[in-house]
């Protein structure tokens, strides 16, 4: 290698694109914005559609023009007729939602530690779990309607349609668990026991409050998924039902914009449970370096 | 040690609950519809005879042939679809967003949407599609169309606009995980070794974020297959892939015919699945 | 200007800032063919970023930057005739160590059967022939080490930028890997510019040292004159064995000058400055002794404790007013003081450094306290 002689820069340089390095750099930049805010916009304006229709007059329809603003679909949603009282199937979702939070908080935190245990056949047991996402709603659903059918099972939403969300909002809280676990340094506890904790004592006053957030995330997951859950109700909820089965139900009939305002309506409320889960876990994890 | 002991009973107690819990809410449901599904004569009981009839008197059908390779092709249309927008999004995400403020703004603005229902996001989309929706007032008010397009509600392009509204993240969600994860050295490295970012792209980003890309793809393949909700509530009756004539043979008293289908549909997810896992083959990702 | 072309790497006057933070602030410097530059430093001196913007991956907010006397400031790392090691190597965890290799001349389009015969090469020159079809996963420390030299060296680059290169490796093997390295660059004479924070290495290593410090070249030169000739309280600081006082000029005595401070008042060499100013001197630990006749400047000291290495004995010493110093005797010799003891120690006035660039901020009468009492 002589003083001046660099073959590859040289060699490039014959076949120098148009724009150099950094004008390409920031074009892509811009082509991948575009189509990052473009789509943004794809996923966000129906949603925003459908809450600004829920504002619309008496006379308005599914569409625009609204007809003037009012609140008048949400007084409709309020003293509906008993065709369409969305206010039982939301009662039902509500506690649903809740019994399964809780459940899948317990069940996964449980599941999680077990694993943590190294115990024979733990591979099985974790995609046991695991099939709860990777199997569709549907095949649960449907599979499980021709078990309560064989056995004489009456299906409801309290009994059956929650043995059946669980196992779709467990999987979720268990990768959590999982997640969070696998940061947690086990030396925390080995200190807690030398110190003279027993195991019980040394998961509950160290590891707990460690992996908490995990433990928010779980019940998050438990809520929103059983809440929001359609294929899966469908075929266990039974005559009393909840509320994406309603939802569905008033579609079929006539699509209103009283559904915009069941629509917006949870959307609102399912946007103030995430940023009250934030905010909640933003403030314990502040609590805890005090 | 720690709070459990390796190897413990405990352990064994502890996975106890949730092993009953999946084996009765999503085994023996899944295995009950592979049992239906060969079940003879006419009788919804569990004496009948096993037999292929069920599954003879489905492939006879081409009707049903055809709708089988019809769902197929939705499917890869929209993994097509979702995968390379989701690539491109968590691309810019990761990448070329620099400031930190900016990328959790923009990642709140694609996570809120994902917690809310699925339904009344595909609800959503209906008065947007409609012959009187607000794309065809978009077009006609900007004058790109005469009279109003039809194509959109009740058409395979309205529930394809809507799905990818609502799969596309799906792709995204791993790639990002992978991309976040590629220490910023080994493209730097990459670039001393006198690769531009073209081939810094294709040599090191793109293989390394490989197994996001296939657990995208997944994902979207098996929300999509047996995706009947979106489909119905845009395509109304009018269109039904595979997962809606499970739904229809159920609600039309034919379980083992429903049954049948079921099964086929777990067959090509269970071997949709198992090609994926062949791909990520972590071993085998070297031999770019 | 015909010295210019015989220069590996030129740096005029090199900025860099991150937003109020000014990384690199006129950094220049010139390596000269098949030169070994070590870049010494505390961590966030800027060395670093300066290694970063002679490979490209950083771009300088002013200064000019030439490899081999062609201009590249603006260009990007694969236009530039350079190699680079990284701290933890990065190596590609999905390709196999020979196709890691080869990976740099497969940039460069050359043909496959010519990669493949050079990729065998250098394996086997590196000793790593047997690894060739791992991946870095299943690698040791050492290996990872020689398959990133290996890589980085097989495209034959005109400067090879080695980034703590031998930091994340277990203390045991640093040793042999340093002379590796060094018959290494010997051997294919090519430049290497070796950034670390351990002064070992950059002095062991070197023919040429940088010390840097808050974005700026504090000292550069040979080993040998940066160790016993600091040109900065700083240097004189951050290099092991140096005693450092500060104090103001109180005049010429015989071609000298005496500088007064808190620890006493001192005869130092050197050209006279206006008395009252700001002076700084550093003293070697090993040129102090018990007061001797010869001894121009002496100080009352107590032994605080006593470090036994082997080739040297050193006495970390207290004096009045509390700073500590450091003496250092040959470790065959007999103990001379113990701990607890009191004693006077001298050196003679023409082992003193005046420092060309006294301490601003520093207290105008007080002898900085031994900056690294125990050696790393």
């Amino acid at each position: 290698m002589d003083g001046t002689a660099y073959a590859p820069g040289r060699a490039r340089a014959a076949r120098r694109p148009l724009l150099d390095h950094r004008a390409r750099s920031r074009l892509t930049a811009w082509v991948l914005g575009t189509l990052t805010v473009g789509f943004l916009l794809y996923q966000w304006l129906p949603i925003l559609t459908l809450s600004l229709l829920s504002f619309s007059g008496p006379t308005g329809g599914t569409t625009f023009p609204m007809n003037g603003v009012s609140l008048h679909w949400y007084r409709e949603l309020w003293d509906a007729s008993i065709m369409n009282d969305f206010k039982p199937p939301l009662g039902r979702s509500f506690v649903l939602a809740i019994a399964c939070a809780v459940t899948t908080c317990l069940l996964s935190v449980a599941s999680a530690q077990a694993m943590r245990g190294r115990f024979r056949g733990q591979g099985l047991f974790f995609y046991l779990i695991l099939l709860g996402i990777m199997a569709p709603g549907l095949l649960v659903g449907f599979g499980f309607a021709l078990v309560c059918r064989i056995l004489g099972i009456e299906t409801a939403w309290n009994t059956t349609a929650f043995l059946v969300h669980v196992s779709w909002t467990l999987p979720f809280g268990f990768l959590t668990m999982l997640a969070i676990f696998n940061r947690f340094d086990p030396k925390l506890e080995e200190a807690a026991l030398t110190l003279g904790a027993s195991r019980w004592t040394a998961f509950r006053r160290i590891t707990l409050p460690i992996v908490l957030p995990g433990v928010i995330g779980s019940l998050l997951f438990g809520f929103s998924l059983s809440y929001d859950e359609f294929a899966r109700s469908m075929f266990t909820t039974g005559a009393d039902i909840t509320l994406p089965l309603a939802v569905m139900a008033q579609l079929d009939r006539q699509l209103t914009p009283e559904l915009f305002a069941i629509g917006a309506a949870t959307t609102v409320t399912s946007l103030l449970a995430i940023l009250a889960c934030t905010f909640a876990l933003w403030g314990l994890r502040r609590a805890q370096r005090r | 040690m720690s709070s459990i002991r390796p190897g413990s009973p405990a352990a064994y107690w502890l996975a106890l609950p949730a092993t009953l819990w999946m084996m009765a809410a999503v085994v023996v449901p899944v295995g009950m519809i592979v049992w239906v599904s060969f079940w003879g004569g006419r009788a919804f009981s569990p004496d009948s005879p096993l037999s292929l009839d069920n599954y003879q008197r489905f492939f006879a059908n081409r009707t049903y042939l055809a709708l089988v390779l019809e769902t197929l092709r939705h499917t890869a249309t929209m993994m097509l679809i979702c995968g390379v927008l989701g690539y491109c999004i968590a691309y810019f995400l990761v990448v070329k967003v620099r400031s930190p403020g900016w990328r959790t703004v923009l990642f709140l603005a694609f996570v809120i949407p994902f917690w809310t229902s699925a339904l009344i996001r595909a609800i959503a989309w209906v008065p947007f599609l409609g012959v009187n929706g607000v794309i065809n007032q978009a077009l006609l008010a900007t004058g790109l169309a005469e009279k109003p397009v039809e194509v959109f509600l009740y058409s395979r392009t309205g529930i394809s606009m809507a799905q990818v509204s609502l799969y596309t993240l799906m792709a995204s969600g791993p790639v990002v995980y992978m991309l976040a994860q590629i220490p910023p050295a080994l493209l730097e490295a990459a670039m001393t070794l006198k690769a531009e970012p073209v081939t810094v792209f294709r040599r090191v980003i793109f293989p390394l974020t490989l197994p996001g890309v296939v657990i995208g793809q997944v994902l979207v393949f098996l929300n999509v297959m047996a995706d009947f909700a979106t489909v119905q509530t845009i395509g109304g009756n009018k269109i039904a892939l595979l997962p809606n004539l499970v739904i229809n043979f159920y609600e039309g008293a034919q379980i083992r015919a429903a049954a049948v289908v079921a099964v086929l549909l777990m067959l090509c997810m269970l071997a949709g699945v198992a090609a994926a896992l062949r791909v990520v083959d972590v071993r085998r990702l070297g031999a770019t | 200007m015909d010295r210019l072309p015989q220069l590996d790497l030129e740096i005029r006057s090199l900025r860099k800032r991150y937003g109020g933070f000014t990384a690199v602030d006129g950094v220049s410097l010139q390596v000269g063919k098949g030169q070994f530059v070590c870049l010494l430093g505390p961590s966030g001196c800027g060395k670093t970023t300066t290694l970063r913007c002679v490979a490209g991956l950083e771009e300088p907010d002013g200064g000019d930057i030439l490899i081999g006397g062609r201009e590249v400031t603006r260009d990007p790392p694969w236009r530039r005739d350079i190699a680079m090691m990284f701290q933890d190597f990065a190596l590609f965890p999905h390709m196999t160590v020979a196709r890691q290799v080869g990976f740099g001349l497969e940039m460069l389009r050359k043909p496959r059967a010519e990669i493949a015969a050079r990729v065998a090469e250098v394996l086997a020159a590196f000793e790593i022939t047997a690894l060739a079809d791992r991946k870095p996963a299943s690698l040791s420390g050492g290996q990872r080490q020689r398959v990133a030299l290996a890589r980085a060296m097989i495209t034959e680059p005109r400067i090879l930028l080695l980034d703590e290169p031998i930091g994340a490796l277990d203390y045991s093997l640093r040793e042999t890997v340093m002379i590796e390295l060094k018959q290494l660059q010997r051997r294919v004479g090519i430049s290497f510019i070796w950034v670390t924070h351990d002064q070992n290495e950059a002095f062991s290593l070197g023919d040429h040292v940088v010390v840097m410090n808050h974005a700026r070249i504090e000292q550069q030169g040979a080993p040998e004159d940066i160790l016993h000739r600091p040109r900065t309280p700083f240097v004189a600081g951050f290099v092991q064995g140096n005693n450092s006082f500060h104090g103001r000029i109180a005049g010429a005595e015989g071609g000298m000058l005496r500088i007064a401070g808190e620890a006493g008042s001192f005869l130092v060499p050197g050209a006279s400055r206006a008395p009252g100013s700001a002076a700084s001197f550093s003293v070697r630990a090993e040129r102090i002794g018990p007061a001797a006749a010869a001894h121009a400047n002496r100080l009352a000291v107590r032994c605080v404790t006593v470090e036994y290495f082997g080739s040297i004995r050193r006495y970390i010493l207290e004096r009045a007013g509390g700073a500590l110093l450091k003496l250092d005797q040959f470790g065959a010799e007999p103990a001379w003081l113990r701990q607890g003891e009191a004693a006077e120690i001298g050196w003679a006035a023409e082992d003193c450094v005046l420092h060309a660039v006294p301490e601003e901020a520093a207290p105008a009468s007080s002898a900085a306290p031994a900056r690294e009492v125990v050696p790393a």
